[in-house]
């Protein structure tokens, strides 16, 4: 039953835009360091003798951002094609559980996610030779500036696409979404327990791996809440 | 064209727009109350410190994202079972409704302006900031950044009035909001980019001679200009627009 779910949902992004925006997330994050090294190379250049390590840390000053926004936006595509057209009645007459139903949701949205932070990564990697940065590629940093954010992201992935399916009004949902991005902007001085802070990977022990397994272990709960009350709701 | 501005309110006034106009406020009051701007007391007016502060997050990314949510919100209506149809049957025409809508708009991100007014104050009073409340300074920061949105607000409602989604003018509205954050650095591009202009213009900078923070020039070229480009591509959208 999952598989045809997912066929189905995977169906109905055709054509929407949504696969662009998946692939606009990473150029975008990427395109601005092209701007900014390109502006100003020399400059960035004198800033730290680990080329490489300076240019990681500069990709991730917009990837949360972009992240965060990314999953606010595609939390409410994924929701107005049923909200749009009222077709939630149609979705849910279906012989498919509602649960399996919020799941193939959920599902289609860390795959577009999962997608966006290989391209992240290989973008990344493209424009990091071309730089000409010197030295050894650093892999490591890499993978972890690729998809740590990801992981980190979850729960607000789970928190967005519950806010987005439960409300009619779409403004709702998204103005929640501006609330957040503007607390991972302004994250660096914000208590390390905002989920909003965590695609930041900044915290007071200084490990990112922490904001992963928090990422996951939140995100599982609120992704779970989120199902059980989509289950329990009337459908209008 | 006063009635289809009242139509247009009563259609807005029970879809949560009081929650969504708080929010902007809320934030700038947490971000004052939040800031340490006793550092620089002595040294300049506590309220300047406390008003830079409190702009970083709401100027840079909440004022433009937030222009498209009303501009979606407006549209909202007309987007369910075929309301575009119903208001244009009406004896109005479409500019008109155009301009209502652009209009309630404005009015709305005003509101989100003078609470954001009171949030300063208030976060000053919780404070305690023992310097004279700098009236002028603050109002044209105000009237500023609502000035600085109309080139916004234009475009958004063009998105909006295309596109069915809120997604997708929320999409498009991102895209341009975020380089800002890389263009408000910078001395070259800041000016003329029109999503670093709430920024800009709210941004207190003391000793310009000018109603507002940034020149006249840049007001007229960059603002005026591009509100003029985006209010006629949607105003011609609008009117080309199967409904």
């Amino acid at each position: 039953m999952m598989g045809k779910l997912l066929a189905a949902e995977f169906m109905k992004i055709k054509r929407k835009g949504i696969w662009f925006l998946t692939v606009l997330g990473p150029v975008g994050v990427v395109a601005m360091q092209m701007v900014n090294y390109g502006v100003r190379k020399d400059y960035l250049f004198g800033q730290n003798d680990d080329r490489w390590g300076y240019y990681l840390d500069n990709i991730h000053s917009f990837t949360p951002l972009a992240i965060v926004l990314g999953i606010v936006i595609l939390t409410s595509f994924m929701s107005s094609i049923e909200n749009e057209t009222n077709a939630w009645k149609q979705l849910i007459a279906l012989p498919v559980s509602k649960m399996s139903v919020y799941l193939s949701k959920f599902t289609v949205l860390m795959v577009l996610l999962l997608v966006s932070s290989v391209l992240l990564m290989l973008f990344t990697i493209a424009f990091g030779l071309f730089l000409d940065l010197g030295g050894e590629i650093p892999y490591s940093g890499l993978l972890k500036y690729s998809f740590y954010p990801f992981f980190a992201a979850l729960p607000v992935l789970a928190l967005q696409l519950w806010a987005a399916t439960v409300s009619v009004n779409q403004g709702v949902p998204i103005t929640m979404g501006i609330l957040g991005v503007i607390l991972t902007y302004a994250g660096f001085t914000l208590p390390d327990w905002l989920i909003w802070k965590w695609p930041l990977l900044l915290n007071e022990w200084n490990e990112p791996l922490i904001n992963v397994l928090l990422g996951i272990g939140a995100g599982v709960l609120l992704y779970t809440a989120g199902m059980i009350d989509f289950a329990r709701r009337d459908v209008k | 064209m006063l009635s289809i501005l009242k139509s247009e309110w009563f259609k807005l006034r029970k879809s949560k727009i009081f929650g969504i106009l708080l929010v902007g406020p809320l934030i700038g009051l947490g971000a004052g109350i939040g800031a340490n701007t006793a550092e620089t007391a002595g040294v300049m007016n506590e309220w300047y410190m406390l008003l830079i502060y409190m702009n970083l997050p709401y100027s840079i990314l909440f004022l433009p994202l937030v222009t498209g949510v009303l501009a979606s919100l407006v549209c909202r209506y007309e987007h369910q079972a075929g309301g575009w149809k119903q208001l244009l049957a009406l004896p109005v025409t479409r500019g008109k409704v155009f301009a209502a809508k652009y209009a309630l708009i404005l009015l709305l991100v005003l509101l989100i302006q003078l609470f954001y007014l009171a949030a300063i104050f208030g976060a000053g009073l919780y404070k305690g900031v023992p310097d004279p409340f700098p009236a002028a300074i603050i109002w044209k920061s105000i009237l500023g950044g609502w000035v600085a949105t109309f080139p916004l607000v234009a475009l958004q409602l063009w998105m909006s009035v295309w596109f069915k989604s809120f997604a997708a003018p929320f999409a498009v509205n991102v895209v341009f909001t975020l380089p800002s954050i890389l263009a408000m650095n910078s001395e070259k591009v800041g000016p003329y980019y029109p999503w670093a202009q709430p920024f800009a213009m709210m941004y207190p900078a003391a000793g310009t001679g000018d109603i507002f923070f940034i020149p006249w020039g840049q007001l007229l070229t960059v603002i005026g200009g591009f509100f003029l480009l985006f209010y006629l591509g949607g105003y011609f959208c609008f009117q080309r627009k199967a409904v």
